[in-house]
């Protein structure tokens, strides 16, 4: 039992490094969720369209092919990003496809006839989207942001492949010193079951919340 | 640790045609890796679904015991990375005495986590009936056997199938984490081209366009086979 306290410490340092990429993706990936979703709802046939490929893309390739093709294949144009950046732009990327959908299904999910009245009332289409259409979008979208959340979560076991020092790549290096792969990754493991069982626990409480102010 | 990914390029000369004759000299080697990658989806799928079933059953029996412990396992393998679980099987239970190949370490691995999906879905699919059906059912004197075979689980299957086919098309993407573990799936073969080639935007580029055709052609034929099966229900 001597590897736990030996390493638990390292491990708890590639949780923190997990967490700071996720939250830096998926703070930005929201935001340019929120547009791209607008411009794939509002946006017309050019632009949605564009954007509707984009999230095609990103949802038929798998991830770890994205995440060699920005980190491997860009090398081949000489375009070499350090790890860190590399798997910081594929988590955005990829976030971000995941998040169009989400606020999309969150804007069709309002009502025609919220946006017809707030029309009617004479708000502008700005106005009509931040006041009315957004606040009741959101609370469709809130359970499906924290999925979305855990799932970032879970795609940083991949950055080890690009030598990202996260909590798979201190597992595995412990593992090859220690030759204990068995408590290594039940560390691992136990590790992104916090993590991810905090958050999805986060995530009702907020569902519970907001379910009180309809 | 062993060196898994491909090297950087280091220097390229470019042109189309030079892509265009590398692909063709690869693209056997990559419809071989897909094959790979089929046969661990459809293996991974029929275990996914066993347990998934075995899942759905325990949490909704009466049993108390096997209720909670099938919903501890929903809880437990739906926060757990499907890259862990990889290496739980692969290496932790080699450790423990139990060495499985490669190939079957991913089958173990893809369906314990889209067994806990799976069992999910069909949870929810079976909640979404109505218990009125049931009970008109049990009215009209049905027996138990035929109110779950005929009323109760072919409008469940209906609400199972929209995330049941999503998940599916998740589980091929995630058949190409098993390049980390040395199986000589369709990812792996477009790593090792990329390694050999020094091209590795090319090779990553095809292997993108093959598991896109696929996706796509998957995704068609499920759409399909749904409006199919609820054309025939409603």
């Amino acid at each position: 039992m001597h590897v736990v306290a030996l390493y638990w410490r390292v491990i708890v340092g590639g949780g923190a490094v997990d967490l700071e990429l996720t939250a830096i993706a998926v703070a930005v990936s929201v935001v340019v969720g929120v547009l791209a979703a607008i411009g794939r709802v509002y946006g017309g046939k050019l632009l949605g369209g564009f954007i509707a490929v984009y999230v095609e893309i990103i949802r038929g390739l798998p991830p770890i092919l994205q995440l060699f093709i920005i980190y491997f294949g860009l090398s081949q144009f000489q375009i070499n990003l350090p790890s860190f950046s590399a798997g910081l732009l594929w988590l955005i990327l990829y976030g971000t496809g995941y998040a169009v959908e989400i606020f999309r299904a969150g804007i069709e999910a309002v009502s025609v006839g919220q946006r017809e009245a707030a029309d009617a009332l004479g708000l502008t289409r700005a106005q009509a989207l931040r006041r009315v259409i957004l606040p009741q979008a959101w609370m469709v979208m809130l359970p499906s942001l924290m999925t979305f959340l855990v799932l970032q979560v879970k795609n940083t076991t991949l950055l080890y492949l690009v030598g990202i020092a996260d909590i798979m790549y201190q597992a595995r290096l412990g593992t090859s010193a220690t030759e204990q792969p068995a408590i290594m990754y039940g560390m691992a493991a136990i590790a992104y079951l916090i993590i991810n069982l905090t958050l999805s626990r986060i995530g009702s409480t907020l569902e519970r919340r907001q379910a009180l102010y309809r | 640790m062993r060196r898994l990914a491909a090297r950087r390029a280091v220097r390229t000369k470019r042109g189309v045609m030079s892509t265009l004759q590398l692909w063709g000299q690869y693209l056997p080697q990559f419809l071989a890796g897909l094959v790979v990658s089929l046969q661990l989806t459809g293996a991974a799928l029929v275990l996914a679904l066993a347990l998934g079933t075995l899942l759905v059953l325990a949490r909704t029996g009466r049993i108390r015991v096997l209720a909670a412990i099938a919903t501890g396992y929903v809880e437990v393998f739906r926060a757990v990375p499907v890259l862990v679980l990889l290496f739980t099987a692969y290496y932790s239970l080699a450790q423990m005495g139990l060495r499985l190949p490669g190939f079957w370490a991913g089958v173990v691995a893809l369906g314990a986590f889209y067994g806990a999906l799976y069992g999910e879905d069909m949870r929810s699919g079976l909640q979404s009936v109505d218990p009125g059906q049931r009970e008109a059912a049990v009215a009209l004197g049905l027996s138990n056997g035929t109110v779950m075979r005929r009323v109760v689980l072919p409008q469940a299957f209906l609400a199972f199938l929209p995330p049941g086919t999503n998940e599916l098309s998740n589980l091929i993407k995630d058949t190409s984490l098993v390049l980390t573990i040395g199986v000589t799936d369709l990812m792996f073969q477009a790593n090792a081209a990329a390694a050999a080639t020094f091209q590795p935007m090319d090779m990553f580029l095809l292997a993108g366009l093959v598991y896109f055709a696929f996706y796509i052609l998957l995704s068609r034929i499920l759409a399909r086979w749904e409006l199919n099966v609820q054309r025939r229900r409603s």
